[in-house]
């Protein structure tokens, strides 16, 4: 909508041309200018000025809804979109699984098994109906040169060894994730731009990036700090619209780095408790997100993993639908599975910490 | 008698102003730093870090302005623009329900009463009054703002405009940062404007940023000082040890002001003893 | 050219003082204004001066709106004139300005009674404003009614005018390539001082205070406005107390770079 031609709008006449006389092509030419500014580029008067923002606004402005019609859609294309993750304490926490539509983001320190959890939606995604999944195909962006055919169907054969006896399903599964190895952050904006058109023509029921932080990570020691954010603010924009108009789950893995004693966790309003309570609430090796702030909050869903207490734990850090809870897990030959469909609760910091204590410590 | 046209003396104002009712935000202790909940005709800003229920209480409040006004609530209709994506329709038909029973409970002759107030108690019924924009770029939040005065004079029964968040495109994309000062500024008044002239609430979501301000970082909402400025009340949500906690960090007639609260199944409530189980999702 | 045979003073092209006249001008004419906050009173040495432009910058929620509305209630409330309330924020609250009103003995010491708050506070009239455009058109308003004196709501006339915040208008405008924005803001700041000035008001603005970059603040309107305003005064509040600091950044009678420490009564 923002790019939008003027002359498509239907504006009246006189509004038209002088737009066009001042090369005013786009809703987002017109929009992006203050009042004053956009009378001088006019050099018309307050009341035409106006009524020009007004027209092209309401052209501009996309269609309204009720979220009861939002509800109706949602039911009509069945049950809210759920791609199920068959791990079954997870999938009640999210409400059926990973939402379609929507950015779910897996962070976690290496080797706590987020490529592990990938691979299974890949897998899961690629199944045919008949057996719960989305029968469609993949696409996995692979930035760190981990993607295992041969252990993705390993997961498959021994979680669903009754399926995979058939003949040539594990190349037929196989078959359909379509792994891109980007080099840089260029090539990867373009095999994303290129990819709504792919996403259309191929049936893509499930987008993976494995991994984001690392992407961006390539890119930062080449940028100058003070560009850094650009191209991310720009991948995940363009990776939430994609999600959204193809009504797809996408999920994007995330890695971890030490907290320095930079990083503000506090409000100014908050300084007199700093030195206080807080420090014991900090564990003994404090992690956070790679990327930082602005990601978190992009995010519909944050799915931690992390290790503390001699477990791995997957953690439901975020999620509009429902309240923190943590599942212990382990990563066996058929991939993750939890040890717990109950979920244990959590509250306070610990929602948001990043633990990653070696398997060693065990519990006393 | 007066000095310029439109113009109101403050006697009148105080009578409009005690006869206004509050949306409740569905928890007394926040109601209560808030002078009785979500004022009409004011700006409220709402900050947090990621996850802490941000969403959820803009989610509630599209919910409870609509709670009927024999019930005590104001009987209007929400707008909510969305321009993140984190509008979960799932979700608001759950929070529409724990309203609506939270209602039953307190009023539980309601049972008794005609039909017409059992139709309007129906989660559809809610789910039908929210105005829902869903958008993907800054051109389209300003056209979207510029466009609600005319769909407000539209739907005059609107007493909510909510903006989940107010920061997102902006932070994305706009380059020149001299030039998205002076647009976020005259977007500011344009919503003050649309509050106080169709008598509504606006709630601006906004994210957190780090700054570094007197030799450390700190978090601070986003959009830097210059916005800050642009609302009359901002309220920002952050954690307390294991509890949400909420902080009234500029209004104009109330104090500074910390009161804590709960995001449960049902939506936004009081926070309860600390050893409460948290009610689960089903 | 008609002016020039008529000696009076309403004559807007100017007429030449002696520096006698103006000290009885500055003597009789242009006393003070209390705003009720006893800090900010001392430091201006008795408040806001009638004439002049007083500016209050500070960061976001310093206090500058509680600066405005105890100004503007105790004007009314020591029955000193009519108070012209501009809001460009929606933050003028009336029942903060009836709690500072019944706080406040009147100028024979007694307290307010009920229907002594309702003159008071019809005294206190308020008008939204949202764009620059909206403000001319106020202040064009202001001063025919002004000029032709007929309006002087129940025989008082307006003696405070308050602005909060010009720089919330100023802001969209200012800067760019054009210099249209800048001309308005220069014009804004003629017309506050000529009502000032030849209506006897004391005007008082508020000023965001934006980032200078490596953590310092400035206020946001920035060299060309800041010769506007007769008084400059900066505020601050320490983090969750009602303690406010202030300092006299510009003072055209008294000494700039004083400091005090005042409350803002909850």
């Amino acid at each position: 909508m923002a790019n939008m031609p003027i002359s498509e709008m239907r504006l009246p006449p006189h509004l038209a041309h002088l737009l066009a006389a001042r090369r005013l092509d786009t809703a987002k030419d017109v929009l992006s200018l203050p009042e004053v500014e956009l009378m001088a580029v006019l050099d018309a008067g307050l009341p035409t000025t106006r009524a020009a923002v007004a027209h092209v606004s309401e052209a501009a402005c996309p269609p309204c809804q009720t979220a009861l019609a939002l509800l109706e859609e949602c039911v009509r294309l069945g049950g809210g979109g759920r791609l199920a993750t068959t791990l079954r304490g997870l999938d009640e926490a999210l409400g059926g699984g990973i939402p379609m539509g929507k950015l779910t983001e897996v962070v976690g320190p290496s080797g706590i098994g987020k490529t592990q959890f990938c691979l299974k939606l890949a897998l899961l995604a690629a199944l045919p109906e008949y057996y719960g999944g989305l029968d469609g195909r993949v696409v996995y962006i692979d930035t760190e040169s981990k993607f295992s055919s041969r252990r993705m169907i390993e997961i498959g054969q021994k979680s669903f060894p009754q399926i995979f006896r058939q003949e040539g399903l594990a190349q037929k599964m196989a078959g359909r994730i379509l792994v891109m190895r980007p080099t840089s952050l260029a090539d990867f904006t373009k095999s994303l731009e290129q990819m709504k058109v792919t996403l259309l023509q191929h049936d893509v029921k499930l987008l993976i990036v494995d991994s984001m932080a690392a992407l961006m990570s390539l890119e930062n020691e080449k940028a100058t700090a003070g560009f850094r954010q650009h191209p991310l603010r720009w991948a995940l924009s363009f990776i939430k619209s994609i999600a959204e108009f193809s009504r797809i789950p996408v999920v994007v893995t995330n890695q971890v780095r030490s907290q320095s004693n930079d990083d503000g966790y506090h409000f100014s309003f908050e300084v007199d408790r700093k030195d206080g309570n807080n420090c014991a609430e900090r564990f003994d090796s404090h992690l956070i997100a790679a990327l930082g702030i602005q990601w978190a909050h992009a995010v519909t869903v944050r799915l931690v993993f992390e290790s503390h207490s001699g477990h791995r734990f997957m953690k439901v850090a975020k999620s509009p639908m429902s309240p923190a809870v943590a599942f212990p897990f382990v990563v066996e030959s058929s991939g993750i599975t939890l040890l717990s469909d109950e979920g244990i609760d959590v509250t306070g910091p610990e929602i948001t910490s990043i633990r990653c204590q070696g398997q060693n410590v065990l519990a006393r | 008698m007066s000095f310029v046209y439109g113009a109101q003396n403050a006697w009148d104002m105080l009578s409009d102003e005690q006869s206004q009712k509050h949306i409740t935000t569905g928890s007394g202790d926040l109601n209560h730093i808030l002078g009785g909940g979500i004022h009409c005709k004011e700006v409220t800003e709402i900050g947090g870090v990621p996850g802490v229920g941000k969403t959820q209480l803009g989610i509630q409040l599209a919910i409870n302005v609509q709670i009927p006004v024999e019930y005590g609530g104001l009987g209007g209709k929400a707008v909510y623009i969305d321009t993140e994506g984190s509008f979960m329709v799932e979700r608001v038909y759950q929070i529409a329900e724990g309203c609506i029973s939270d209602i039953l409970e307190h009023f539980p002759h309601s049972h008794d009463k005609s039909s017409s107030g059992q139709k309007q108690l129906q989660p559809e019924h809610f789910l039908a009054d929210i105005y829902y924009f869903r958008i993907c770029s800054y051109t389209e939040q300003i056209a979207a703002i510029n466009y609600l005065e005319k769909f407000l004079g539209e739907h005059k029964d609107v007493r909510i405009v909510i903006i989940d968040s107010v920061t997102f495109h902006f932070r994305q994309d706009f380059d020149d940062l001299a030039l998205r000062t002076r647009v976020l500024s005259g977007l500011s008044l344009k919503l003050m404007k649309i509050a106080k002239a169709y008598n509504l609430a606006v709630v601006l979501l906004n994210q957190v940023t780090t700054k570094f301000t007197e030799g450390s970082f700190q978090l601070a909402l986003a959009l830097g000082d210059s916005w800050s400025h642009s609302c009359t009340n901002r309220l920002i949500l952050y954690w307390n040890g294991n509890d949400r906690y909420a902080h009234l960090d500029k209004s104009p007639s109330l104090p500074v002001a910390s009161a804590p609260y709960a995001v449960t199944g049902k939506g936004v409530r009081d926070a309860v003893s600390p050893n409460h189980k948290r009610v689960r999702v089903a | 050219m008609m002016s020039q045979d008529q000696p009076s003073t309403e004559d807007r092209c100017g007429r030449f003082w002696n520096g006698m006249e103006l000290l009885k001008d500055v003597t009789e004419k242009k006393h003070l204004l209390p705003t009720g906050l006893e800090g900010i009173d001392t430091l201006l040495g008795g408040g806001l001066r009638r004439g002049h432009l007083t500016e209050v910058t500070g960061p976001s929620s310093s206090g500058k709106t509680q600066v405005c509305l105890h100004s503007a209630s105790l004007v009314a409330a020591k029955h000193l004139g009519v108070v012209m309330y501009l809001d460009t924020s929606n933050s003028f609250s009336p029942s903060r300005v009836a709690t500072i009103i019944d706080g406040t003995p009147d100028l024979f010491g007694h307290k307010a009674k009920g229907c002594e708050i309702e003159d008071v506070m019809r005294s206190i009239i308020c008008e939204s404003v949202f764009d620059i455009f909206a403000l001319f058109e106020v202040l064009n308003q202001l001063e025919i009614s002004l000029s032709n004196d007929k309006v002087n709501n129940g025989g008082s006339k307006i003696c405070l005018l308050i602005i909060d915040s010009i720089s919330s208008l100023l802001a969209p405008i200012i800067g760019g390539k054009y210099p249209q924005g800048r001309s308005m803001m220069i014009s804004v700041a003629m017309i506050l001082k000529k009502l000032a000035d030849e209506h006897n008001l004391s005007v008082l603005v508020t000023n965001h205070m934006v980032s200078a970059g490596n953590g310092a603040v400035k206020p946001a309107l920035g060299e060309s406005w800041k010769a506007v305003p007769h008084v400059r005064l900066v505020i601050s509040r320490e983090c969750r107390s009602n303690i406010c600091t202030a300092t006299v950044l510009k003072h055209t009678l008294l000494a700039s770079g004083s400091t005090v420490k005042f409350t803002v009564p909850s």
